[in-house]
Protein backbone atom coordinates (compact mmCIF):
# COMPACT_ATOMS: atom_id res chain seq x y z
CA UNK A 1 0.00 0.00 0.00
CA UNK A 2 1.29 3.47 -0.83
CA UNK A 3 0.77 6.69 1.02
CA UNK A 4 -0.93 9.60 -0.67
CA UNK A 5 0.12 11.64 -2.49
CA UNK A 6 1.48 8.65 -4.26
CA UNK A 7 4.00 8.12 -6.95
CA UNK A 8 3.51 5.02 -9.03
CA UNK A 9 6.07 2.27 -9.14
CA UNK A 10 8.33 2.76 -12.14
CA UNK A 11 9.10 -0.80 -13.10
CA UNK A 12 11.34 -1.44 -16.06
CA UNK A 13 8.69 -3.59 -17.77
CA UNK A 14 6.01 -0.90 -17.64
CA UNK A 15 4.07 -0.83 -20.91
CA UNK A 16 2.71 2.63 -20.13
CA UNK A 17 4.61 5.34 -18.28
CA UNK A 18 3.20 8.78 -17.59
CA UNK A 19 5.44 11.39 -16.00
CA UNK A 20 4.88 14.99 -15.05
CA UNK A 21 1.64 15.18 -17.04
CA UNK A 22 0.10 18.66 -17.06
CA UNK A 23 -3.11 19.49 -18.90
CA UNK A 24 -5.42 22.47 -18.84
CA UNK A 25 -8.71 22.52 -20.69
CA UNK A 26 -10.06 26.05 -20.81
CA UNK A 27 -9.53 27.53 -17.38
CA UNK A 28 -9.64 24.15 -15.61
CA UNK A 29 -6.51 22.29 -14.59
CA UNK A 30 -7.07 18.60 -15.34
CA UNK A 31 -3.61 17.21 -14.54
CA UNK A 32 -0.98 18.93 -12.47
CA UNK A 33 2.09 16.71 -12.57
CA UNK A 34 0.57 13.24 -12.80
CA UNK A 35 2.93 10.25 -12.67
CA UNK A 36 1.96 6.61 -13.08
CA UNK A 37 3.11 3.38 -14.66
CA UNK A 38 1.21 0.35 -15.92
CA UNK A 39 3.06 -3.01 -15.95
CA UNK A 40 2.76 -5.29 -18.96
CA UNK A 41 0.08 -7.93 -18.73
CA UNK A 42 -1.71 -6.26 -15.82
CA UNK A 43 -5.27 -5.02 -15.41
CA UNK A 44 -5.10 -1.50 -14.02
CA UNK A 45 -8.10 0.55 -12.98
CA UNK A 46 -8.11 4.33 -13.03
CA UNK A 47 -10.61 5.70 -10.56
CA UNK A 48 -11.53 9.07 -9.21
CA UNK A 49 -14.35 11.56 -8.78
CA UNK A 50 -16.35 12.60 -11.84
CA UNK A 51 -14.66 15.24 -13.94
CA UNK A 52 -11.22 14.43 -12.61
CA UNK A 53 -9.82 13.61 -16.06
CA UNK A 54 -9.90 9.80 -16.26
CA UNK A 55 -11.18 9.74 -19.85
CA UNK A 56 -8.80 12.60 -20.67
CA UNK A 57 -5.96 10.37 -19.45
CA UNK A 58 -7.05 7.63 -21.87
CA UNK A 59 -7.13 10.24 -24.64
CA UNK A 60 -3.55 11.19 -23.76
CA UNK A 61 -2.46 7.55 -23.79
CA UNK A 62 -3.96 7.03 -27.24
CA UNK A 63 -2.66 10.32 -28.60
CA UNK A 64 -6.11 11.79 -29.21
CA UNK A 65 -5.19 14.72 -27.01
CA UNK A 66 -1.76 16.24 -26.46
CA UNK A 67 -0.87 17.40 -22.95
CA UNK A 68 0.50 20.85 -22.18
CA UNK A 69 3.60 19.28 -20.61
CA UNK A 70 4.94 15.94 -19.47
CA UNK A 71 5.70 12.60 -21.01
CA UNK A 72 3.45 9.73 -22.10
CA UNK A 73 5.38 6.62 -23.13
CA UNK A 74 3.55 3.59 -24.53
CA UNK A 75 5.62 0.53 -25.42
CA UNK A 76 8.76 2.65 -25.47
CA UNK A 77 7.34 5.30 -27.79
CA UNK A 78 6.85 8.89 -26.67
CA UNK A 79 3.23 9.47 -27.71
CA UNK A 80 3.45 13.26 -27.43
CA UNK A 81 6.20 13.41 -30.09
CA UNK A 82 4.74 10.94 -32.57
CA UNK A 83 3.83 12.08 -36.07
CA UNK A 84 0.35 11.31 -37.40
CA UNK A 85 1.69 8.24 -39.22
CA UNK A 86 3.55 7.10 -36.10
CA UNK A 87 0.46 7.60 -34.00
CA UNK A 88 -1.65 5.55 -36.41
CA UNK A 89 1.00 2.79 -36.39
CA UNK A 90 0.88 2.75 -32.57
CA UNK A 91 -2.92 2.70 -32.56
CA UNK A 92 -2.90 -0.48 -34.62
CA UNK A 93 -1.47 -2.09 -31.46
CA UNK A 94 -3.99 -0.47 -29.10
CA UNK A 95 -7.64 -1.38 -28.68
CA UNK A 96 -10.03 1.27 -27.38
CA UNK A 97 -13.44 0.49 -25.99
CA UNK A 98 -15.59 3.61 -26.04
CA UNK A 99 -18.16 4.28 -23.36
CA UNK A 100 -20.99 4.21 -25.91
CA UNK A 101 -19.38 1.42 -27.97
CA UNK A 102 -19.06 3.72 -31.03
CA UNK A 103 -20.06 1.02 -33.50
CA UNK A 104 -20.31 2.18 -37.12
CA UNK A 105 -24.05 2.37 -37.56
CA UNK A 106 -24.05 1.74 -41.32
CA UNK A 107 -22.30 -1.60 -40.92
CA UNK A 108 -23.48 -4.94 -39.56
CA UNK A 109 -21.87 -6.53 -36.53
CA UNK A 110 -19.68 -8.63 -38.82
CA UNK A 111 -18.57 -5.63 -40.88
CA UNK A 112 -17.85 -3.60 -37.75
CA UNK A 113 -15.44 -6.24 -36.50
CA UNK A 114 -13.98 -6.74 -39.98
CA UNK A 115 -13.51 -2.97 -40.51
CA UNK A 116 -9.93 -2.68 -39.12
CA UNK A 117 -8.86 -5.82 -41.01
CA UNK A 118 -10.25 -4.50 -44.29
CA UNK A 119 -8.56 -1.14 -43.81
CA UNK A 120 -5.10 -2.35 -42.83
CA UNK A 121 -4.63 -5.73 -44.47
CA UNK A 122 -5.12 -7.40 -47.81
CA UNK A 123 -6.19 -10.69 -46.29
CA UNK A 124 -8.41 -12.95 -48.40
CA UNK A 125 -12.11 -12.80 -47.60
CA UNK A 126 -12.17 -16.34 -46.18
CA UNK A 127 -9.43 -15.49 -43.67
CA UNK A 128 -11.15 -12.23 -42.67
CA UNK A 129 -14.35 -14.20 -42.15
CA UNK A 130 -12.58 -16.74 -39.96
CA UNK A 131 -10.85 -14.09 -37.84
CA UNK A 132 -14.06 -12.11 -37.36
CA UNK A 133 -16.07 -15.19 -36.43
CA UNK A 134 -13.32 -16.25 -33.98
CA UNK A 135 -13.48 -12.86 -32.25
CA UNK A 136 -17.27 -12.86 -32.20
CA UNK A 137 -17.21 -16.37 -30.77
CA UNK A 138 -14.88 -15.12 -28.03
CA UNK A 139 -17.43 -12.51 -26.97
CA UNK A 140 -20.34 -14.92 -27.43
CA UNK A 141 -21.95 -13.10 -30.36
CA UNK A 142 -21.10 -15.23 -33.39
CA UNK A 143 -24.82 -15.73 -33.86
CA UNK A 144 -25.38 -11.97 -34.03
CA UNK A 145 -22.95 -11.40 -36.91
CA UNK A 146 -25.66 -10.30 -39.32
CA UNK A 147 -27.44 -7.94 -36.96
CA UNK A 148 -27.16 -4.17 -37.28
CA UNK A 149 -25.96 -2.07 -34.32
CA UNK A 150 -29.49 -0.67 -33.86
CA UNK A 151 -30.71 -4.21 -33.16
CA UNK A 152 -28.27 -4.78 -30.26
CA UNK A 153 -28.75 -4.19 -26.56
CA UNK A 154 -26.23 -2.02 -24.70
CA UNK A 155 -24.38 -5.06 -23.36
CA UNK A 156 -24.24 -6.73 -26.78
CA UNK A 157 -22.99 -3.52 -28.40
CA UNK A 158 -20.25 -3.30 -25.76
CA UNK A 159 -19.20 -6.90 -26.52
CA UNK A 160 -19.16 -6.27 -30.28
CA UNK A 161 -17.01 -3.20 -29.66
CA UNK A 162 -14.72 -5.40 -27.59
CA UNK A 163 -14.50 -7.95 -30.42
CA UNK A 164 -13.57 -5.11 -32.77
CA UNK A 165 -10.99 -3.80 -30.29
CA UNK A 166 -9.22 -7.19 -30.11
CA UNK A 167 -9.42 -8.08 -33.79
CA UNK A 168 -5.73 -7.16 -34.25
CA UNK A 169 -4.68 -8.89 -30.98
CA UNK A 170 -3.51 -5.60 -29.45
CA UNK A 171 -0.88 -5.28 -26.74
CA UNK A 172 -3.02 -2.79 -24.80
CA UNK A 173 -6.75 -2.21 -24.43
CA UNK A 174 -8.13 1.02 -23.01
CA UNK A 175 -11.62 0.61 -21.57
CA UNK A 176 -13.59 3.82 -21.02
CA UNK A 177 -16.33 3.11 -18.47
CA UNK A 178 -16.99 -0.44 -19.74
CA UNK A 179 -19.61 -1.23 -17.08
CA UNK A 180 -21.85 1.83 -17.36
CA UNK A 181 -25.50 1.03 -18.06
CA UNK A 182 -25.07 -2.74 -18.04
CA UNK A 183 -27.44 -5.08 -16.23
CA UNK A 184 -25.78 -7.55 -13.81
CA UNK A 185 -25.70 -10.33 -16.41
CA UNK A 186 -24.08 -8.18 -19.09
CA UNK A 187 -21.71 -6.67 -16.52
CA UNK A 188 -20.50 -10.11 -15.48
CA UNK A 189 -20.08 -11.11 -19.11
CA UNK A 190 -17.91 -8.07 -19.80
CA UNK A 191 -15.94 -8.67 -16.58
CA UNK A 192 -15.31 -12.26 -17.57
CA UNK A 193 -14.20 -11.18 -21.04
CA UNK A 194 -11.73 -8.64 -19.68
CA UNK A 195 -10.23 -11.27 -17.37
CA UNK A 196 -10.12 -13.95 -20.07
CA UNK A 197 -8.48 -11.66 -22.64
CA UNK A 198 -5.92 -10.61 -20.09
CA UNK A 199 -5.05 -14.17 -19.13
CA UNK A 200 -5.21 -15.92 -22.49
CA UNK A 201 -3.73 -13.23 -24.75
CA UNK A 202 -1.58 -11.45 -22.17
CA UNK A 203 -3.18 -8.12 -23.08
CA UNK A 204 -2.46 -5.19 -20.79
CA UNK A 205 -5.71 -3.52 -19.80
CA UNK A 206 -6.42 -0.06 -18.44
CA UNK A 207 -9.96 0.52 -17.20
CA UNK A 208 -11.64 3.74 -16.29
CA UNK A 209 -14.56 2.83 -14.06
CA UNK A 210 -16.54 3.75 -10.96
CA UNK A 211 -17.99 0.35 -10.06
CA UNK A 212 -16.02 -0.70 -6.98
CA UNK A 213 -17.41 -4.23 -6.83
CA UNK A 214 -16.48 -4.89 -10.44
CA UNK A 215 -13.04 -3.34 -10.05
CA UNK A 216 -12.41 -5.49 -6.98
CA UNK A 217 -13.08 -8.60 -9.09
CA UNK A 218 -10.98 -7.73 -12.09
CA UNK A 219 -8.22 -5.21 -11.36
CA UNK A 220 -4.70 -6.02 -10.21
CA UNK A 221 -4.00 -2.43 -9.31
CA UNK A 222 -5.99 0.76 -8.79
CA UNK A 223 -4.83 4.33 -9.29
CA UNK A 224 -6.98 6.96 -7.59
CA UNK A 225 -6.74 10.35 -9.29
CA UNK A 226 -8.07 13.57 -7.80
CA UNK A 227 -7.21 17.25 -8.10
CA UNK A 228 -4.99 16.51 -11.10
CA UNK A 229 -2.67 14.19 -9.18
CA UNK A 230 -2.34 10.58 -8.16
CA UNK A 231 -3.61 10.53 -4.59
CA UNK A 232 -3.52 6.80 -3.88
CA UNK A 233 -2.57 3.53 -5.48
CA UNK A 234 -2.52 -0.15 -4.62
CA UNK A 235 -4.42 -3.40 -4.93
CA UNK A 236 -8.20 -2.84 -4.68
CA UNK A 237 -8.49 -4.51 -1.24
CA UNK A 238 -5.52 -2.58 0.14
CA UNK A 239 -6.82 0.72 -1.14
CA UNK A 240 -10.23 0.28 0.43
CA UNK A 241 -8.65 0.02 3.86
CA UNK A 242 -6.15 2.83 3.36
CA UNK A 243 -6.68 5.65 5.83
CA UNK A 244 -6.54 8.83 3.80
CA UNK A 245 -9.28 11.41 3.32
CA UNK A 246 -9.47 10.61 -0.40
CA UNK A 247 -9.79 6.84 -0.05
CA UNK A 248 -12.19 7.20 2.90
CA UNK A 249 -14.50 9.42 0.90
CA UNK A 250 -14.21 7.58 -2.40
CA UNK A 251 -14.39 3.99 -1.20
CA UNK A 252 -16.70 4.84 1.72
CA UNK A 253 -19.04 6.73 -0.57
CA UNK A 254 -19.12 9.76 1.74
CA UNK A 255 -21.08 12.68 0.29
CA UNK A 256 -18.68 15.33 1.57
CA UNK A 257 -14.94 15.37 2.04
CA UNK A 258 -11.94 16.38 -0.07
CA UNK A 259 -14.42 16.34 -2.96
CA UNK A 260 -16.97 18.87 -1.72
CA UNK A 261 -20.68 18.17 -2.05
CA UNK A 262 -21.34 21.78 -3.08
CA UNK A 263 -20.07 23.24 -6.30
CA UNK A 264 -18.21 26.50 -5.50
CA UNK A 265 -20.80 29.25 -5.03
CA UNK A 266 -21.19 32.64 -3.36
CA UNK A 267 -22.40 32.82 0.25
CA UNK A 268 -25.82 31.15 0.49
CA UNK A 269 -27.38 33.65 2.92
CA UNK A 270 -26.22 36.61 0.83
CA UNK A 271 -27.59 35.06 -2.33
CA UNK A 272 -30.97 34.55 -0.65
CA UNK A 273 -30.92 38.17 0.47
CA UNK A 274 -30.38 37.49 4.20
CA UNK A 275 -26.75 38.58 4.32
CA UNK A 276 -25.33 41.74 5.78
CA UNK A 277 -26.36 44.77 3.72
CA UNK A 278 -29.04 42.83 1.86
CA UNK A 279 -32.39 44.58 1.49
CA UNK B 1 -26.66 44.57 -29.69
CA UNK B 2 -23.66 46.45 -28.34
CA UNK B 3 -20.38 47.07 -30.15
CA UNK B 4 -18.50 44.31 -28.28
CA UNK B 5 -21.04 41.65 -29.20
CA UNK B 6 -21.01 42.83 -32.82
CA UNK B 7 -17.19 42.69 -32.87
CA UNK B 8 -17.20 39.19 -31.34
CA UNK B 9 -19.66 37.98 -33.97
CA UNK B 10 -17.50 39.48 -36.68
CA UNK B 11 -14.31 37.94 -35.28
CA UNK B 12 -16.07 34.61 -34.80
CA UNK B 13 -17.13 34.74 -38.45
CA UNK B 14 -13.56 35.43 -39.58
CA UNK B 15 -12.29 32.55 -37.42
CA UNK B 16 -14.94 30.18 -38.86
CA UNK B 17 -14.01 31.12 -42.43
CA UNK B 18 -10.34 30.52 -41.56
CA UNK B 19 -11.17 27.15 -39.98
CA UNK B 20 -13.19 26.18 -43.04
CA UNK B 21 -10.23 27.15 -45.27
CA UNK B 22 -7.84 25.01 -43.22
CA UNK B 23 -10.36 22.16 -43.30
CA UNK B 24 -10.55 22.50 -47.09
CA UNK B 25 -6.77 22.16 -47.32
CA UNK B 26 -6.91 19.09 -45.02
CA UNK B 27 -9.66 17.51 -47.14
CA UNK B 28 -7.65 18.13 -50.32
CA UNK B 29 -4.61 16.63 -48.59
CA UNK B 30 -6.61 13.53 -47.71
CA UNK B 31 -7.98 13.12 -51.26
CA UNK B 32 -5.15 10.88 -52.57
CA UNK B 33 -5.57 8.58 -49.56
CA UNK B 34 -9.34 8.59 -50.00
CA UNK B 35 -8.97 7.10 -53.50
CA UNK B 36 -8.35 3.83 -51.63
CA UNK B 37 -11.94 4.08 -50.48
CA UNK B 38 -13.37 4.31 -53.99
CA UNK B 39 -16.33 2.15 -52.99
CA UNK B 40 -17.25 4.71 -50.34
CA UNK B 41 -16.86 7.52 -52.89
CA UNK B 42 -19.13 5.67 -55.35
CA UNK B 43 -21.68 5.14 -52.57
CA UNK B 44 -21.63 8.87 -51.84
CA UNK B 45 -21.96 9.80 -55.54
CA UNK B 46 -24.98 7.52 -55.60
CA UNK B 47 -26.38 9.17 -52.47
CA UNK B 48 -25.75 12.78 -53.53
CA UNK B 49 -26.43 12.24 -57.24
CA UNK B 50 -28.86 9.42 -57.94
CA UNK B 51 -30.89 9.93 -54.79
CA UNK B 52 -31.36 13.62 -55.67
CA UNK B 53 -32.64 12.84 -59.15
CA UNK B 54 -36.34 12.90 -58.28
CA UNK B 55 -36.30 16.36 -56.72
CA UNK B 56 -33.95 17.75 -59.38
CA UNK B 57 -35.99 16.35 -62.28
CA UNK B 58 -39.31 17.47 -60.83
CA UNK B 59 -38.09 20.96 -60.04
CA UNK B 60 -36.35 21.22 -63.42
CA UNK B 61 -39.57 20.34 -65.20
CA UNK B 62 -41.64 22.92 -63.32
CA UNK B 63 -38.99 25.65 -63.54
CA UNK B 64 -38.84 25.12 -67.33
CA UNK B 65 -42.64 25.24 -67.59
CA UNK B 66 -42.98 28.41 -65.50
CA UNK B 67 -40.09 30.01 -67.36
CA UNK B 68 -41.72 29.30 -70.72
CA UNK B 69 -45.07 30.61 -69.52
CA UNK B 70 -43.64 33.86 -68.14
CA UNK B 71 -41.30 34.45 -71.07
CA UNK B 72 -43.99 33.70 -73.64
CA UNK B 73 -46.13 36.42 -72.08
CA UNK B 74 -43.23 38.89 -71.95
CA UNK B 75 -41.95 38.07 -75.46
CA UNK B 76 -45.43 38.29 -76.94
CA UNK B 77 -45.56 41.96 -75.90
CA UNK B 78 -42.66 42.60 -78.27
CA UNK B 79 -43.73 40.03 -80.86
CA UNK B 80 -40.72 37.89 -80.16
CA UNK B 81 -42.23 34.57 -79.11
CA UNK B 82 -40.04 32.80 -81.68
CA UNK B 83 -37.10 33.37 -79.34
CA UNK B 84 -38.78 31.41 -76.54
CA UNK B 85 -36.61 28.29 -76.92
CA UNK B 86 -33.44 30.36 -76.98
CA UNK B 87 -34.29 32.39 -73.91
CA UNK B 88 -35.43 29.35 -71.92
CA UNK B 89 -32.25 27.46 -72.80
CA UNK B 90 -29.92 30.39 -72.07
CA UNK B 91 -31.62 31.09 -68.74
CA UNK B 92 -31.29 27.47 -67.74
CA UNK B 93 -27.76 26.79 -68.98
CA UNK B 94 -26.19 30.01 -67.74
CA UNK B 95 -28.01 30.68 -64.46
CA UNK B 96 -31.00 28.73 -63.28
CA UNK B 97 -29.65 25.25 -63.92
CA UNK B 98 -26.45 25.53 -61.87
CA UNK B 99 -27.93 27.78 -59.15
CA UNK B 100 -31.23 25.99 -58.49
CA UNK B 101 -29.59 22.56 -58.68
CA UNK B 102 -27.01 23.68 -56.11
CA UNK B 103 -29.73 25.06 -53.82
CA UNK B 104 -31.71 21.82 -54.14
CA UNK B 105 -28.67 19.64 -53.47
CA UNK B 106 -27.74 21.79 -50.46
CA UNK B 107 -31.24 21.27 -49.08
CA UNK B 108 -31.48 17.55 -49.79
CA UNK B 109 -28.00 16.02 -49.73
CA UNK B 110 -26.05 18.77 -47.91
CA UNK B 111 -28.22 18.63 -44.82
CA UNK B 112 -28.14 14.82 -44.81
CA UNK B 113 -24.34 14.81 -45.03
CA UNK B 114 -24.06 17.33 -42.18
CA UNK B 115 -26.47 15.42 -39.96
CA UNK B 116 -24.78 12.10 -40.73
CA UNK B 117 -21.26 13.32 -39.95
CA UNK B 118 -22.50 15.32 -36.94
CA UNK B 119 -24.12 12.21 -35.49
CA UNK B 120 -20.99 10.20 -36.23
CA UNK B 121 -19.08 12.81 -34.22
CA UNK B 122 -21.66 12.77 -31.40
CA UNK B 123 -21.58 8.97 -31.14
CA UNK B 124 -17.75 8.81 -31.21
CA UNK B 125 -17.70 6.99 -34.54
CA UNK B 126 -15.12 9.41 -35.96
CA UNK B 127 -12.95 9.00 -32.87
CA UNK B 128 -13.38 5.22 -33.11
CA UNK B 129 -12.14 5.31 -36.72
CA UNK B 130 -9.20 7.41 -35.68
CA UNK B 131 -8.45 4.91 -32.87
CA UNK B 132 -8.53 2.11 -35.45
CA UNK B 133 -5.84 4.05 -37.33
CA UNK B 134 -8.28 4.99 -40.11
CA UNK B 135 -8.15 8.68 -41.02
CA UNK B 136 -11.74 10.03 -40.82
CA UNK B 137 -10.81 12.84 -43.20
CA UNK B 138 -9.86 10.30 -45.86
CA UNK B 139 -12.68 7.84 -45.14
CA UNK B 140 -15.56 10.20 -44.34
CA UNK B 141 -14.85 13.79 -45.41
CA UNK B 142 -13.00 13.49 -48.72
CA UNK B 143 -15.34 10.95 -50.40
CA UNK B 144 -18.35 13.13 -49.58
CA UNK B 145 -16.58 16.24 -50.87
CA UNK B 146 -15.56 14.47 -54.06
CA UNK B 147 -19.09 13.12 -54.50
CA UNK B 148 -20.52 16.65 -54.44
CA UNK B 149 -18.03 17.88 -57.03
CA UNK B 150 -18.79 14.94 -59.34
CA UNK B 151 -22.57 14.79 -58.88
CA UNK B 152 -23.43 18.49 -59.08
CA UNK B 153 -22.64 19.10 -62.79
CA UNK B 154 -24.38 15.85 -63.73
CA UNK B 155 -27.47 16.88 -61.80
CA UNK B 156 -27.36 20.35 -63.37
CA UNK B 157 -27.36 18.71 -66.82
CA UNK B 158 -30.42 16.67 -65.86
CA UNK B 159 -32.08 19.81 -64.47
CA UNK B 160 -31.39 21.69 -67.72
CA UNK B 161 -32.71 18.84 -69.85
CA UNK B 162 -35.89 18.62 -67.82
CA UNK B 163 -36.25 22.42 -67.86
CA UNK B 164 -36.03 22.52 -71.65
CA UNK B 165 -38.49 19.65 -71.85
CA UNK B 166 -40.86 21.61 -69.59
CA UNK B 167 -40.37 24.74 -71.72
CA UNK B 168 -41.13 22.74 -74.85
CA UNK B 169 -44.19 21.24 -73.21
CA UNK B 170 -45.63 24.66 -72.45
CA UNK B 171 -44.35 26.62 -75.46
CA UNK B 172 -44.96 24.08 -78.23
CA UNK B 173 -47.51 21.57 -76.95
CA UNK B 174 -49.68 23.96 -74.97
CA UNK B 175 -49.25 27.47 -76.41
CA UNK B 176 -48.82 26.29 -80.02
CA UNK B 177 -45.35 27.64 -80.85
CA UNK B 178 -43.81 26.02 -83.91
CA UNK B 179 -41.63 23.04 -82.98
CA UNK B 180 -38.97 23.80 -85.59
CA UNK B 181 -38.74 27.44 -84.50
CA UNK B 182 -38.35 26.41 -80.86
CA UNK B 183 -35.46 24.00 -81.51
CA UNK B 184 -33.97 25.82 -84.47
CA UNK B 185 -33.51 29.17 -82.73
CA UNK B 186 -32.22 27.43 -79.64
CA UNK B 187 -29.56 25.36 -81.36
CA UNK B 188 -28.51 28.30 -83.51
CA UNK B 189 -27.98 30.63 -80.56
CA UNK B 190 -26.75 28.53 -77.66
CA UNK B 191 -22.96 28.30 -77.69
CA UNK B 192 -21.29 25.18 -76.32
CA UNK B 193 -18.28 26.90 -74.79
CA UNK B 194 -19.78 30.18 -73.68
CA UNK B 195 -23.14 29.00 -72.44
CA UNK B 196 -23.08 25.29 -71.65
CA UNK B 197 -19.51 24.89 -70.41
CA UNK B 198 -19.62 28.06 -68.30
CA UNK B 199 -22.73 26.71 -66.63
CA UNK B 200 -20.93 23.45 -65.99
CA UNK B 201 -17.93 25.24 -64.48
CA UNK B 202 -20.32 27.00 -62.14
CA UNK B 203 -21.86 23.66 -61.18
CA UNK B 204 -18.49 22.15 -60.36
CA UNK B 205 -17.63 25.12 -58.13
CA UNK B 206 -21.06 25.03 -56.47
CA UNK B 207 -20.66 21.28 -55.94
CA UNK B 208 -17.35 21.87 -54.17
CA UNK B 209 -18.73 24.73 -52.09
CA UNK B 210 -21.91 22.94 -51.00
CA UNK B 211 -20.15 19.70 -50.09
CA UNK B 212 -17.32 21.54 -48.32
CA UNK B 213 -19.80 23.50 -46.19
CA UNK B 214 -21.87 20.36 -45.48
CA UNK B 215 -18.86 18.26 -44.49
CA UNK B 216 -17.26 21.07 -42.46
CA UNK B 217 -20.47 21.80 -40.56
CA UNK B 218 -20.92 18.11 -39.77
CA UNK B 219 -17.31 17.60 -38.79
CA UNK B 220 -17.30 20.55 -36.41
CA UNK B 221 -20.85 20.10 -35.08
CA UNK B 222 -21.07 20.21 -31.29
CA UNK B 223 -21.80 16.62 -30.14
CA UNK B 224 -25.34 17.36 -28.96
CA UNK B 225 -28.76 17.06 -30.59
CA UNK B 226 -29.07 20.85 -30.61
CA UNK B 227 -25.55 21.20 -32.04
CA UNK B 228 -26.28 18.82 -34.93
CA UNK B 229 -29.61 20.53 -35.64
CA UNK B 230 -27.98 23.96 -35.65
CA UNK B 231 -25.16 22.80 -37.92
CA UNK B 232 -27.67 21.30 -40.35
CA UNK B 233 -29.53 24.60 -40.51
CA UNK B 234 -26.26 26.46 -41.03
CA UNK B 235 -25.41 24.19 -43.97
CA UNK B 236 -28.52 25.36 -45.84
CA UNK B 237 -28.15 29.01 -44.86
CA UNK B 238 -24.42 29.30 -45.60
CA UNK B 239 -24.66 27.21 -48.79
CA UNK B 240 -27.49 29.37 -50.15
CA UNK B 241 -25.65 32.60 -49.43
CA UNK B 242 -22.32 31.37 -50.78
CA UNK B 243 -23.90 29.87 -53.92
CA UNK B 244 -25.59 33.17 -54.82
CA UNK B 245 -22.49 35.21 -53.96
CA UNK B 246 -20.20 32.93 -55.99
CA UNK B 247 -22.72 33.01 -58.83
CA UNK B 248 -22.47 36.79 -58.97
CA UNK B 249 -18.67 36.74 -58.83
CA UNK B 250 -18.33 34.01 -61.47
CA UNK B 251 -20.89 35.62 -63.75
CA UNK B 252 -18.99 38.90 -63.47
CA UNK B 253 -15.77 37.26 -64.62
CA UNK B 254 -17.32 35.01 -67.25
CA UNK B 255 -19.44 37.53 -69.15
Amino acid sequence: MSAAPAKSESSADALVRVSGLRTRIGSKTIFDGLDLGVPRGSITAIMGPSGTGKTTLLRHLSGQLRPDAGSVVVDGEEVTNLSRAGLFALRERIGYLFQNSALLTDFSVFENVAFPLRQHTNLPETLIRNIVLTKLQAVGLRGAARLMPSELSGGMARRVALARAIVFDPMLILYDEPFVGLDPIALNQVLRLIRTLNKTLGITSILVAHELAAIRQVADRVYLIANGKLVAQGAPDELEHQDSPWTRQFFGGEADGPVPFHYPAPDYASELGFGRGAR
Amino acid sequence: MNANVRRNWFLQGIVSVGDCGLFFVAVLGALPKSLRYWRETCRQVWFVGAMSLVIVMTCGLFVGMVLALQLYYTLSIFGGTAALGTVVALSLFRELGPVITALLVAGRAGTAVTAEIGLMRATDQLDAMSMMAVDPLAYVASPRFLAGVVAMPLLACVFNAMGIFGGHLVGVTWLGLDNGTFWGNMTATVDLRKDILEGLYKSIVFGGVVSLIAVFQGYTAPPTSEGVAYSTTRTVVFSSIVILAFDFVMTTFMT
